[in-house]
C-alpha cells in the first residue's frame, strides 16, 4: 500500500480505550438472570449506558436509547477515522435500509418506525427524496435503483423487489468501492456477508418453493460461493448442501442453523450463527496496530452490543425464560 | 573537497538521520498517545514515559556527532587538518548509527504504538511493552557502539 499506515496511529489507540467500555458476557448474564426487565435495565444503568437511561421515562422506549447509541458510535468513529470513506461504506448498509422503509411505506401503505438514524443521507433528505421521486443528489449506483424501483413497481406492484434492487445495489456498490479503495479487508468481509445472505436466500426460496429460476434471480453476485452452485442444491437435499460447504469457512454455521430452519421452521440459530461468524472473522484483526481493522470491528461490536440489549430486554418484558434468551445472545467481541 | 568537509557531512548525517528516525518514532506514539488520552486522561503518565523511547537514537546521533566534531577540532580551540582520507574516515563511521537510527526510531515507535494499545486493555502489563521496544532499541546500542570503535581507530 502506497499510503502511511500510520495516520491509523491515533484512532485505533482511541479505539482500543473504547473497547473497554463494551459490554462483556458477566454484564450480559446478570441481565439475563436479572428477576424483571427493570432489574435487567439497573444493571445496563451501571455500564456506559447510565446517562441516557438516566433520561428514559419509560422501558419500553428504550430503542430511542439504542437508537442514539449506535448513530453517536457511528458519528464518533466517522470523525476519528483518517480515511472516513470507508466507514462511510459500512454505514451505507443503514441507508438501504431506511430507503426500504420510505419505500414499503409510500408503495404499500405500512406505517413503520423502524427508520435508523444511521447512514450516509440526512433522513429528511431520504424522506423528501422518495416522497418527491427526486433522486437526483444520490450516489450513482442508488439513484439508478431508485429510479428503477419506482419504475418497475408501477407496473408489477410487487413490493419484493424493493428489497431485491436495493440489496443488489448495495452489495454491488460495496465490492466495488472496496475494490476501488484497494482494501482487500472490506471486500474480504463484503464478500461474507453476501455468502451469508444468499445462503439464507437459498433457504428461503427452498422452503417457499419457489424452483432455481427465481432463486437465480434472487441471489446477490460477487460471493465466494457461485450462484450456479448454490442454485443447484435447491432440488437437492440437505446433506448434499452440508457436505458441499464441509470444507468451507460456512460448515458448522450451515450444519447447525440451516438444519434447525428447515426442521424446526425458525431461522433464529442461523441468524445468531451468522452474526457470530462475522464477529470471529473481525476479531482476527483486533490487534492490528495500523489499519482499518479494528474501527470496523468496534463499529460491528456496538451493533452486536446493541441488538444483544434488544434482544434481553424484549426478552425481559415479555418474561421469557432465562435459557431462552441466553440462546439467542451472540458472541461478544471482547 | 577538503578532509574537514567530509567529515562535516558525517556529523550531519549521524546528527541528522538518527534525529529524524526519533522524531518519526516519538511522532507515531504520539498520535497513539493522543488516541487513548481522549478516552482515558488518567493515562498521561503512562504514555509519555512510552513516548520518550524513541528519542534515545537522536542522542546517540548527537553524541557521535560530538565526539567527531571534538576530534576535527569544531568544538574546541583549534580545527585540525585533515587529509581527504582521513575526513572520509569519520564519514564512514558516522554510517551505523545514521541508517540503524534512522529505522530503529521508527521502528520502535511503531512497537511502542502497540504498547499504548496495550496499556489502554492492561495498564499493569507497561513494563512488557517497554520490552518489546527495548528489543529494538538494541540495535542502535550495537551501532552506536561500532561508531564510537571506528572513531577512535581513527588517526588524526
Amino acid at each position: 500500500m502506497p499510503i502511511d499506515d500510520t495516520i491509523y496511529a491515533y484512532s485505533v489507540a482511541r479505539i482500543k480505550a473504547l473497547e473497554t467500555r463494551l459490554l462483556d458476557q458477566g454484564q450480559f448474564n446478570r441481565m439475563i438472570n436479572a428477576s424483571s426487565g427493570e432489574e435487567a435495565l439497573k444493571i445496563l444503568s451501571e455500564s456506559d449506558y447510565a446517562s441516557a437511561l438516566a433520561e428514559l421515562a419509560d422501558i419500553h422506549d428504550f430503542e430511542t436509547v439504542l437508537a442514539s447509541e449506535l448513530k453517536d458510535t457511528f458519528n464518533l468513529v466517522m470523525k476519528i477515522s483518517p480515511i472516513p470513506e470507508l466507514i462511510a461504506m459500512i454505514a451505507l448498509r443503514y441507508d438501504i435500509h431506511n430507503l426500504k422503509v420510505l419505500f414499503k411505506a409510500k408503495y404499500l401503505g405500512i406505517k413503520s418506525d423502524l427508520l435508523i438514524p444511521v447512514g450516509t443521507y440526512d433522513l429528511a433528505k431520504l424522506e423528501q427524496a422518495v416522497n418527491e421521486d427526486d433522486f437526483i443528489y444520490f450516489q450513482d449506483k442508488l439513484r439508478r435503483a431508485a429510479v428503477k424501483i419506482t419504475e418497475d413497481f408501477m407496473v408489477n406492484r410487487d413490493p419484493q423487489v424493493i428489497d431485491l434492487i436495493l440489496d443488489r445495489a448495495l452489495y454491488e456498490e460495496l465490492i466495488l468501492g472496496s475494490r476501488e479503495n484497494r482494501s482487500a479487508f472490506l471486500e474480504n468481509l463484503f464478500t461474507r456477508q453476501i455468502d451469508l445472505i444468499n445462503l439464507k436466500t437459498l433457504i428461503r426460496v427452498k422452503r417457499m418453493e419457489l424452483g432455481r429460476d427465481f432463486l437465480k434471480t434472487v441471489l446477490l453476485p460477487n460471493g465466494s460461493l457461485s450462484a450456479d452452485r448454490l442454485a443447484a442444491m435447491i432440488d437437492e437435499p440437505l446433506e448434499s448442501l452440508i457436505s458441499m460447504l464441509a470444507i468451507s469457512d460456512y460448515a458448522d454455521l450451515v450444519s447447525e442453523g440451516v438444519r434447525e430452519w428447515l426442521e424446526k421452521g425458525t431461522a433464529s440459530l442461523l441468524e445468531k450463527l451468522s452474526d457470530d461468524y462475522i464477529t470471529t472473522f473481525l476479531k482476527q484483526g483486533k490487534w492490528i496496530p495500523f489499519g482499518l481493522e479494528p474501527l470496523v470491528g468496534y463499529l460491528w461490536a456496538k451493533e452486536i452490543e446493541i441488538k444483544n440489549i434488544r434482544i434481553v430486554l424484549v426478552g425481559k418484558i415479555n418474561k421469557l425464560p432465562a435459557e431462552a434468551i441466553r440462546e439467542r445472545i451472540r458472541d461478544v467481541y471482547i | 573537497m577538503e578532509g574537514i568537509e567530509i567529515a562535516m557531512l558525517g556529523v550531519a548525517l549521524a546528527v541528522g538521520l538518527a534525529g529524524s528516525g526519533s522524531a518519526i518514532g516519538i511522532g507515531i506514539v504520539g498520535q497513539s498517545a493522543a488516541g487513548l488520552i481522549s478516552e482515558d486522561p488518567d493515562k498521561f503518565g503512562q504514555t509519555l514515559l512510552l513516548q520518550a523511547l524513541p528519542g534515545t537514537q537522536g542522542i546517540y546521533g548527537l553524541l557521535a556527532g560530538f565526539l567527531i566534531m571534538q576530534d576535527i577540532g569544531i568544538v574546541g580551540a583549534e580545527v585540525v587538518e585533515l587529509t581527504a582520507s582521513q575526513g572520509a574516515s569519520y564519514l564512514m563511521a558516522s554510517l551505523p548509527i545514521a541508517i540503524a537510527g534512522l529505522s530503529s526510531g521508527i521502528y520502535q515507535g511503531r512497537v511502542l504504538s502497540s504498547s499504548i494499545n496495550l496499556i489502554a486493555k492492561r495498564p499493569e502489563e507497561l513494563g512488557k511493552g517497554i520490552v518489546y521496544a527495548v528489543m529494538v532499541e538494541t540495535y542502535a546500542v550495537f551501532a552506536l557502539l561500532a561508531t564510537i570503535l571506528m572513531l577512535f581507530g581513527i588517526d588524526a
